[in-house]
């Protein structure tokens, strides 16, 4: 537990063991008109079990990509994917997401939709009813249980994806950009509902945003990175205890410097990028 | 959608305006002579003739047993040879040109070949009428499991569904919305079908062949009751199916 410098004090450490994630090398290519394009480029990094990772960079330099080839949904890749040592070949119950969009089925309930990701799991099924009721509870949906999913909000739809991501326990859970398509007040509310989940289960998780806010407020550690091909630039260590204060001055300088670091390679090129517009020259 | 304007009492006056007024012209044009065509009072009286033989339920009967029989022939097997080819290619390749060329054959030009093989009898109908209820039932089931998104066949895919799990909780349901699309032309296709077979056929119940009869004996109040009765029993096998596809696809945020 030495490892984890911000152990969350109200639970006894021996409960994060599992969720150990380790990337070494990790190439991607895709085909594009018959040409391979590099879209990740030598990944290395080590996500520590319970730990709380975000990752931030410019859209298209392969962060879904990475969960996409970390969760199995994608095995055609070079360099090694491992969870607590086993090597990654396929999906797992294991390993869970959740996307931006919510994927909810839209013919099944809420309550439907949750209780059938425990379909291939050894729970007894006397005790799903309570397990999935119980994790409708833990994302505040209670009473929706028979809704469905169009007759949700946006908000409300992504908490059921999280309660469903969650019913399996997957000792890694991915998040790719789950708040993204939600409005201003209703992410600060899901984030801190995260949160709340993240301290209460203690599994692993990694989330990509491209709210560097969310990113240092969720996040033990913060990894910044740059497209063409996809590289790690930066790790950013967040040193703050959960649950954290938005306000924190410390999460607002490394805002500002992880900021910084996103467009400094941009700027550089921004002169060159400027489209002229002949028409549009003030006279 | 709410109003006065789609409550049901006045839905139903409404689209009774129309035939009203089909009726009002009708009289107009009995006393004027343009075409043959007998009064409505004449048609009235007709009805009540064939209601008290009992002719009128005898051939409705006949048609609606040959329409549905018909239709359970068809359309299970559409159905279920159109999702087989929306969830495995190789079924696609191997029928799916075949089918795509025959359906281009008219219902009726089917006819003489059948009648040649089975006789102008029962087994032709049958074949007919079942024809004409698969091609849609195969087509739209077909391209209801080709367009179930990607992104939910991943879902399944993170939680480990089998390839029946799959088939069951996301194919099946995700292609309901076209499957019941297809039934519904079906429905349609089988009911125009089974009058025609029996205005060719010569069967010896139906109201295509009470049609037919009232035509050779020139009974033109006769004939208009039957296309009256033809119209009201597909237009209302139609409602009745469009209920059962509303509830079914409760889930849907359009319907
Ligand atoms: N299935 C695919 N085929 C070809 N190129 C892809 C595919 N998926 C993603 N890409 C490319 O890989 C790059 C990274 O995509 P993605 O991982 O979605 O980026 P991000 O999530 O960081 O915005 C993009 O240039 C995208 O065009
Ligand atoms: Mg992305």
């Amino acid at each position: 537990m030495s490892a984890h410098p911000h152990a969350r004090e109200d639970k006894p450490p021996q409960s994060v063991q599992h969720g150990a994630l380790s990337v070494r090398d990790l190439d991607k290519s895709f085909q594009i008109g018959g040409r391979p394009h590099k879209v990740l480029d030598g990944i290395n990094l080590d996500v520590r079990p319970g730990e709380f990772v975000s990752i931030v960079g410019a859209s298209g330099c392969g962060k879904s990509t990475l969960l996409r080839l970390i969760v199995g949904l994608d095995t055609d890749y070079s360099g090694e994917l491992r969870l607590d040592g086993e090597r990654i070949a396929t999906t797992s119950l294991d390993r869970g997401i959740i996307f931006q969009d919510h994927r909810l089925f839209p013919w099944m309930t809420l309550e439907q939709n949750v209780e059938l990701a425990l379909l291939n799991t050894d729970t007894p099924k006397d005790r799903r009813a309570k397990i999935v009721a119980d994790h409708i509870a833990l994302v505040n949906l209670t009473g929706f249980e028979k809704a469905y999913p169009h007759q949700l909000s946006g908000g409300m739809a992504q908490r059921a994806a999280i309660a469903r991501a969650l019913v399996t326990e997957p000792r890694l859970l991915l998040l790719d950009e789950p708040l993204g398509a939600l409005d201003a007040l209703t992410r600060v509310h899901v984030q801190n509902e995260l949160q709340r989940i993240w301290m209460a289960q203690r599994s692993t998780m990694v989330m990509v945003t491209h709210d560097v806010e969310e990113a240092l407020y969720l996040g033990d550690r913060v990894i910044v990175m740059s497209p063409n091909p996809g590289r790690i630039r930066r790790i950013v260590d967040v040193d703050l205890p959960h649950p954290r204060d938005r306000r924190s001055p410390l999460l607002h300088r490394l805002k500002d410097e992880i900021l910084a670091e996103l467009t400094s390679g941009a700027d550089a090129d921004a002169a060159d990028n400027l489209v002229h517009l002949p028409s549009r020259e003030p006279r | 959608m709410t109003g006065w304007l789609t409550r049901f009492p006045v839905r139903v006056a409404i689209g009774l305006v129309a035939p009203a007024l089909l009726i009002v012209l009708w009289q107009w044009q009995t006393s004027e002579h343009i075409v043959t065509f007998a009064p409505p009072a004449a048609v009235g009286t007709a009805l009540l003739d064939l209601i008290r033989s009992g002719d009128l339920a005898r051939d409705t009967l006949a048609t609606l047993k040959r329409a549905f029989t018909g239709l359970a022939i068809g359309v299970p097997l559409g159905v279920a040879v159109g999702i087989a080819m929306g969830i495995w290619k190789p079924i696609d390749r191997l029928v799916g040109p075949l089918l795509h060329a025959l359906r281009q054959v008219p219902m009726i030009g089917w006819l003489p070949l059948m009648g040649l093989w089975f006789g102008m009898g029962a087994t032709t109908e049958l074949a007919v009428v079942g024809m004409s209820s698969f091609f849609p039932s195969m087509l739209n089931s077909h391209a209801g499991v080709a367009q179930v998104e990607k992104r939910y066949i991943e879902v399944g895919g993170i939680f480990r569904f089998s390839v029946a799990q799959r088939i069951r909780y996301i194919l099946l349901p995700g292609a309901m919305p076209l499957v019941l699309t297809g039934i519904t032309q079906a429905l349609a296709f089988a009911w125009i079908a089974t009058i025609g077979t029996e205005l060719l056929t010569g069967a010896n119940a139906g109201l295509g062949v009470a049609m037919q009869l009232a035509q050779v004996q020139q009974r033109l109040d006769i004939m208009l009751v039957i296309i009256g009765v033809t119209a009201a029993l597909g237009f209302t096998i139609n409602q009745l199916f469009r209920q059962l596809r509303q509830s079914l696809l409760r889930w849907q945020p359009s319907v």
